[in-house]
């Protein structure tokens, strides 16, 4: 109850957010509900893309919640850590179970199944009306994406142990991230397995691609998330060399703090900026372009790009108070903006390079 | 109507409120050059929201501030800011140091943001930090600073850039009492030594020994004035900063 107390009175942004994961929620439930009415199993796994990136953004989004940083004042009251994942958990479900909902509605109303409104039946075809929809197979479909986000949302805010004394970088969280090395072997390994299974060449997976070529990608996916928080950290080492004045400083000290936060954002986002240069220039040899392909690569950009976008409101909301204390001493705001301007085109300089390369590797072997 | 000569820093009748609550309720006070002004008061007496309006964060609603005989309460939010960064230092109650930052780079940061040399600022920033005790923390990051020394940073960071006036907010208030006299102390003799004008809130009276002169403050009036004499010397000073 107390979730929903905190949702009626939450803040328009905090609302608008959640409004953002039941849609997103919607999205993951019409597709499920959508291979289920084609009664195939590859597409149903392919439906776990869309969940992991749905499941990613609710747990940003919980973390950004107002709540998910009790004062002590706060904790002080009973409402402290311990609590947090609880509340966490509760309202992710609910609203993920809102947005199951509604892509059941939308499903059955382009199904053709409720009548009375525009458009009515307008995919039947494509989800396969006329055709069986067990209740109980499509009810536990609905029930797994909000299950799965709101899992995860306690995980991802458990109450961790107060750290040991802090000594050194390490202790400040500027030490690098030990990801890189892990992500870059991962992505060498997908492109590999890429080339390799392009050569024996066979059917079966999604379009003209085989399962082997379609494994490869997920492995490079895979690669580039884990690669995010390095190469964020490497952006902010390039920022700071060579004597940086105070620009500088504050552009890339901050990522290199920030490196593990936003890095695992912007990692998913270069795997699905390279995933749709890959389709595009793979042209026929690519899966096939039908609208339900589009909405599910639709839903993974718009959850990518959401969760990097909502990942910066949070490392915002954390600084907020050296920001203030910066104000205090005079300075300009202009420096703060540059130093926000500097950091993104940092890592624009970073990433934009990486996926090209990668996507450009990755589609070698198809040509 | 200008301000009498002999004050670095002047204020007339300044009136503030949060809302409904008034927090300064006409409070008129000068600063001399080279003096150390201590504002004492209890909590929510008004001490921060005065310094606050005397270093140029907040416009006062009613009331004048005047600095080395130029109106501070007339100029845009950018001129006050830029005030701030070249003339005035300001010490908080916490350190809020810029956690990613080396203490050095915290100390330094008036000067890297006015442009200046990387060598020279890190030169000043050395400089003052030995003054303060803080020598040997340089390259140390905020977060493995103890309260006490995070707050001698903190001071050299207000002091590197040599300003005309140093403001300081209950700068001790977050430190255990001995920890906190000495820091106290070890501020206003580098801030006389240096003929900076400081403006120190302190509950408890704790800088109130220190002090030239102490204006008392009880729900945003000034309640009293007190001038210790006579002024300690330089001598004295010294002797001080153990």
């Amino acid at each position: 109850m107390l979730a929903l107390r905190l949702a009626r009175g939450a803040r328009p942004g905090a609302t608008l957010r959640r409004l953002l994961v039941a849609g997103a929620s919607a999205g993951v439930g019409f597709l499920l509900l959508a291979a289920l009415g084609q009664a195939s199993v590859p597409w149903l796994l392919w439906c776990a893309v869309p969940m992991a990136a749905v499941t990613h953004f609710a747990v940003v989004v919980a973390r950004t919640d107002p709540y998910a940083r009790p004062t002590a004042v706060q904790a002080a009251a009973g409402f402290g850590p311990v609590n947090v994942p609880v509340l966490a958990a509760v309202s992710t479900l609910v609203s993920c179970l809102a947005g199951s909902a509604v892509g059941l509605l939308f499903f059955l109303h382009l199904r053709g199944e409720i009548a009375g409104l525009p458009f009515d039946g307008a995919a039947a075809g494509l989800l396969g009306a006329g055709g069986p929809l067990p209740p109980a197979a499509a009810l536990t479909l609905l029930v797994v994406p909000p299950v799965l986000a709101a899992g995860a949302s306690a995980f991802g805010l458990r109450p961790v142990a107060a750290a040991p004394a802090p000594s050194g970088d390490r202790a400040a969280g500027l030490s690098a991230p030990g990801d890189l090395p892990w992500g870059a072997a991962l992505v060498a390994t997908g492109l590999a397995i890429g080339a390799y299974a392009s050569r024996s060449g066979a059917g079966g997976g999604l379009g003209e691609l085989s399962p082997a070529v379609l494994g490869s990608w997920g492995v490079i996916a895979l690669g580039m998330v884990l690669a995010g928080p390095g190469m964020t950290y490497l952006a902010g080492r390039a920022l700071c060399v060579l004597r940086p004045g105070a620009l500088r400083l504050f552009a890339g000290r901050v990522l290199l703090e920030e490196a593990r936060r936003i890095g695992r954002p912007l990692g998913a986002l270069s795997a699905v900026g390279a995933g749709i240069l890959v389709t595009l220039q793979a042209g026929g040899q690519g899966p096939r372009l039908g609208p339900i392909v589009v909405t599910g690569a639709g839903l993974v950009v718009g959850c990518a790009v959401a969760t990097v976008l909502i990942a910066a409101l949070e490392t915002r909301g954390v600084r907020a108070d050296t920001t203030a204390a910066l104000r205090r001493l005079g300075t300009p705001a202009g420096v703060l903006r540059g130093a926000v301007a500097l950091r993104a085109a940092a890592l624009v300089a970073v990433f934009g390079p990486a996926v090209v390369l990668v996507a450009q590797l990755a589609v070698l072997p198809l040509r | 109507m200008a301000p009498p000569d002999n004050d670095v820093l002047f204020s007339r009748s300044l009136h503030y409120s949060y809302g409904t609550t008034p927090a300064l309720a006409g409070v008129s006070l000068g600063v001399g050059e080279g003096e150390v002004l201590a504002v004492d008061g209890p909590r929510g007496s008004g001490k921060t929201t005065l310094l606050r309006c005397l270093s140029g964060q907040l416009k006062p609603e009613q009331g004048e501030v005047w600095f080395n005989s130029g109106a501070v309460h007339t100029l845009s939010a950018a001129r006050r800011e830029r005030l701030r960064l070249t003339r005035f230092g300001w010490i908080d109650t916490r350190p809020e140091l810029v956690p990613e930052l080396r203490a050095w780079e915290n100390a330094a940061l008036p000067l890297l943001l006015a442009g200046e040399s990387h060598r020279r600022a890190r030169k000043a920033a050395g400089e003052w930090l030995d003054r303060l005790d803080a020598g040997d923390l340089m390259k140390a990051r905020p977060r493995s600073l103890t309260p006490a020394q995070a707050q001698r940073v903190a001071i050299a960071r207000a002091l590197v850039h040599e300003p005309a006036v140093v403001f300081a907010d209950e700068p001790t208030a977050a430190l255990h009492t001995m920890e906190g006299a000495q820091v106290l102390r070890t501020l206003i003799a580098a801030c006389r030594s240096h003929g900076v004008t400081t403006v120190v809130a302190s509950h408890l009276h704790q800088a109130v020994d220190l002090a030239d002169r102490v204006v008392t403050l009880v729900d945003g009036r000034v309640r009293g004035t007190a001038v210790r004499t006579p002024r300690p010397t330089a001598e004295d000073s010294c002797s001080l900063s153990v």
